[in-house]
């Protein structure tokens, strides 16, 4: 069998929000309102492929449906229609603000969110002093989460993704989190992590310069269709035409 | 999809044990006390109840303490997983939304971790029936196959109640009223088949708690047979309770991260 050249391809991507707001019986009841199921078309019909070891860039206003399609390349929810094929790529998301059970401490939050991207407890424990160490945190991470500050919220999050590597790793607008120093050596373990040639990226980002610095080719997409897919330079000359 | 439901729970197994202990473990973290409430909680109703029902009331079962204690233990454990179910899916909001599982597997670890306790309420039990000298019989032996029906009928109620915990808001306040209306049909305090004149016998029946808390008092303390025929009807009920709700979940799962 040969391996496929590609890592991710979508095809046909459908999703749809349903009913987004959940109700109560007293609406219900009183008001005697159906609850009426909006159907909002967040991605339509989108297709793409991307080779192994590409870096895509997704760029598209605020609500267009970026997050959305990650989450439905990342699995999290199934498309309405259309496929989404990994060729059996292990996958992370990256993304702002990922939260934890912020009861626990610090290093079960690690354990927990390791054990849910599919890795067993020999490899955690191999990776913990790993990703404890780069998150800087020392003693705190053995205090609850609630306790941290979001800087520390986020280095810890970032350094789970970042040391756990998955051959696929999906970044919803993060690329540097924390303080000076620490953004500096997070963009640097970034890019070390992005420009590895056996790993593909998909980077949603509202920033020009990352995106033209980091990425092989770039998706636009606009209220949930695709516009333009192709070299980077070309669709975003065309976007910051568009978004003027 | 039952190929599926086993290939994911034992794919998710180790993640809800870790789970598990890690909430058992939040839960006991700020008190001074520690783990020695989960003795200390289910102990001090224990004696309010005998007190209230043994002396106020007159209650004239045999080894009432040890008959109170079974009820409790099993109804906390029921009760106790069934309320975490409704909010479940939102207080994980951050996992959900963030990686890919089988949602039920959150029941699963609420589960794990309320049957834990269960169980040290019932190495309580063992005490207090040494305690008290109560005989026993081979019927013990019933205790297994009643806490797995148990486990069932909690499994698959929690999973339905999570589904529509997700979309109604206020579920939890309806299941809180339901809950305690069950608690006092459920002869959790005194024996439901004699002091409920008239229907009692059918409150205990049909009644799915009360009957599997029957059957485990008559095991475990009556040195009786439990009545093999309704166990058998719960079994059944229980079953399809939790095939259905697998189902219910597998099929609606797609849209939780989209209302929470």
């Amino acid at each position: 069998m040969i391996m496929s050249e590609y890592a991710i391809e979508v095809e046909n991507l459908c999703v749809s929000y349903k009913s987004l707001k959940s109700y109560s019986i007293k609406k219900h009841l009183l008001l005697g309102k159906k609850s009426k199921a909006e159907v909002c078309q967040a991605v339509q019909n989108v297709s793409f492929k991307v080779k192994k070891g590409e870096i895509l860039g997704i760029v598209g206003k605020n609500g267009s449906g970026k997050s959305t399609m990650l989450r439905a390349i990342a699995g999290i929810f199934a498309p309405n229609s259309g496929t989404v094929d990994l060729h059996g790529h292990s996958i992370s998301l990256l993304a702002i603000g990922v939260g934890f059970k912020t009861e626990l401490s610090g290093r079960d939050n690690i354990i927990l969110s390791a054990m849910l991207l599919g890795f067993t407890k020999e490899q955690i424990a191999e990776k913990m002093e790993q990703i404890i160490e780069f998150s800087e945190l020392g003693a705190y991470i053995d205090a609850p989460v609630r306790t941290y500050s979001s800087g520390m919220h986020s280095k810890l999050a970032f350094s789970i993704t970042a040391v756990l590597e998955t051959d696929i790793i999906l970044i919803d607008e993060v690329l540097s989190v924390g303080d000076a120093h620490f953004k500096k050596k997070s963009y640097k373990k970034m890019k070390e992590l992005i420009t590895d040639k056996d790993r593909t990226v998909v980077i949603v980002s509202h920033d020009r310069k990352t995106i033209a610095d980091l990425c092989d080719k770039v998706l636009w997409i606009h209220e949930g269709k695709l516009v333009r897919f192709g070299p980077t330079d070309e669709v975003l000359d065309a976007y910051e035409e568009f978004m003027k | 999809m039952l190929k599926r439901f086993f290939t994911d729970l034992r794919k998710y197994f180790s993640f809800s044990v870790v789970s598990a202990k890690s909430q058992l473990k939040t839960e006991v973290a700020g008190s001074y006390l520690n783990w020695i409430w989960w003795i200390l909680d289910p102990l001090c109703f224990m004696l309010i109840y005998t007190f209230i029902f043994g002396y106020v009331f007159s209650a004239s079962e045999q080894y009432f303490p040890v008959f109170i204690f079974v009820g409790l233990s099993m109804w906390n454990f029921f009760n106790g997983t069934l309320k975490s179910s409704v909010r479940i899916v939102k207080r994980n909001k951050p996992i959900v939304s963030r990686v890919y599982f089988p949602k039920y597997i959150l029941v699963v670890a609420q589960l794990m971790a309320d049957a834990f306790k269960m169980m040290i309420s019932f190495g309580i039990v063992v005490l207090m029936m040494i305690f008290f000298q109560v005989p026993i019989s081979f019927n013990v032996l019933f205790f297994i196959p009643i806490i797995i029906i148990l486990m069932l009928f909690t499994f698959g109620c929690s999973c339905i109640v999570m589904h529509f915990g997700v979309y109604v808001e206020d579920l939890a306040n309806v299941i809180n009223i339901v809950l305690r209306f069950l608690f006092y049909l459920t002869g959790i305090f005194y024996n439901i088949k004699t002091k409920i004149p008239n229907i009692g016998e059918y409150l205990n029946n049909y009644n799915p708690l009360a009957s599997l808390i029957t059957a485990m008092r008559d095991c475990l303390i009556y040195s009786r047979m439990p009545d093999l025929k309704f166990l058998g009807i719960w079994f059944v009920v229980s079953v399809l309770l939790t095939v259905g709700g697998v189902a219910l979940v597998y099929k609606e799962e797609n849209s939780y991260l989209k209302a929470v």
